[in-house]
């Protein structure tokens, strides 16, 4: 298959996510006029600790508009080209992701409408978005970049919940389905979707190599949490002199 | 009780048709229709004299309607429109996106002298 069209589907999920991401700004930018309340506040006041909560998810929306777009920036093969300028867009990023976007989306959670189903859900989200985070710059700094790119994966993976939840709920609003089972759904099924998503295209890079032995380290490496201390090589390759 | 169900349909149902749309955003999505039910037959008065009228709003998504999405009351005198929120009583601006702190002991019946 032509590389073009090998790509295609990442290239149509960068531009998709692109332009949810834009979107999504755009419909926030009424949460920074301090003069008038905006639908999704308004529908949730009153909250327990309001002042924290209008300011945690200010601070979300502020960092998630910057760290969405970045992230997919550095998908890109054109910036993956250029290591220097992966590094800082990714520590800029990295930065943002665990001490803005993650901080604040797990003070929203625990006043998420639909109870604790869907405050489970976010938190789900922002653990698989914290751990990963640090997982893939603990990994790049190993310069162990399968690994790197795995734990990426399901941190762009869980920020695409951003727009395919919101898509799912307009689907599910059109179909006439209830709009607090639809909540829940169009927040589950996309954080789980999205998950099972990074395995999977993971797992396919894997067997894609040429190489058995290589894509055997690779699974002990992306697969094993022993390999977060031990490099798999150390284990696959005398197993595999033995037989020779 | 007429006069409170068109002045809560002008005063709060029609300017919340017209300021909500689907969005792309977490919110719920604008309900399919509105219905305003008046709770009361006769006036109730607050502890400053002022009658004024209970109502509820429900909303239908689907097929089915949701009883008492927006509760609130009207005053008879003035037409301000109150929305409960929480606890607490607000003018039904908030529920159009203004920032209107609650009001303390309106939509309350005060208690009856003997």
């Amino acid at each position: 298959m032509p590389r073009f069209l090998a790509d295609l589907p990442r290239r149509f999920f960068l531009v998709v996510m692109l332009a949810g991401s834009a979107l999504i700004t755009v419909t926030s930018l009424a949460y920074f006029d301090f003069e008038t309340l905006p639908p999704f506040v308004i529908e949730k006041l009153p909250v327990r600790f309001e002042s924290l909560w209008l300011a945690s998810l200010r601070v979300h929306v502020a960092a998630a508009s910057l760290v969405f777009p970045l992230c997919l920036l550095l998908m890109t093969r054109g910036i993956q080209r250029r290591p220097a300028w992966h590094r800082w867009i990714g520590r800029l990023t990295g930065f943002f992701v665990l001490f803005a976007l993650v901080p604040s989306g797990i003070v929203l959670a625990f006043d998420a409408k639909g109870g604790k189903v869907v405050s489970a859900g976010f938190l789900l989200s922002a653990a698989i978005v914290a751990g990963c985070m640090v997982h893939g710059i603990w990994a790049a700094r190993r310069r162990d970049f399968v690994s790197h790119r795995r734990a990426m994966r399901h941190v762009v993976g869980q920020m695409s919940v951003a727009v395919t939840s919101r898509a799912l709920m307009l689907a599910l609003d059109a179909g006439g389905v209830d709009p607090d089972v639809a909540y829940v759904v169009a927040l589950w099924g996309p954080v789980l979707f999205s998950a099972a998503i990074a395995e999977l295209v993971s797992l396919r890079s894997v067997f894609a190599t040429p190489d058995p032995i290589r894509s055997v380290e690779r699974i002990y490496r992306e697969n094993s949490l022993l390999a977060v201390l031990v490099r798999a090589r150390s284990f696959v390759r005398p197993v595999a002199r033995l037989g020779r | 009780m007429d006069w409170t169900q068109r002045r809560v349909e002008d005063g709060l149902v029609k300017p919340l048709a017209q300021s909500e749309d689907s969005r792309f955003s977490r919110m719920r999505p604008p309900p399919r229709e509105r219905r305003v039910r008046v709770l009361q037959s006769t006036l109730s008065r607050d502890k400053n004299g002022r009658a004024f009228v209970g109502f509820a709003i429900d909303v239908r998504f689907g097929s089915e309607w949701r009883r008492d999405d927006i509760v609130g009351c009207v005053y008879r005198e003035s037409g301000d429109i109150f929305v409960k929120k929480g606890d607490a009583y607000r003018p039904a601006a908030f529920l159009l996106g203004k920032n209107v702190e609650p009001v303390a002991g309106v939509c309350q019946a005060a208690a009856a002298r003997s």
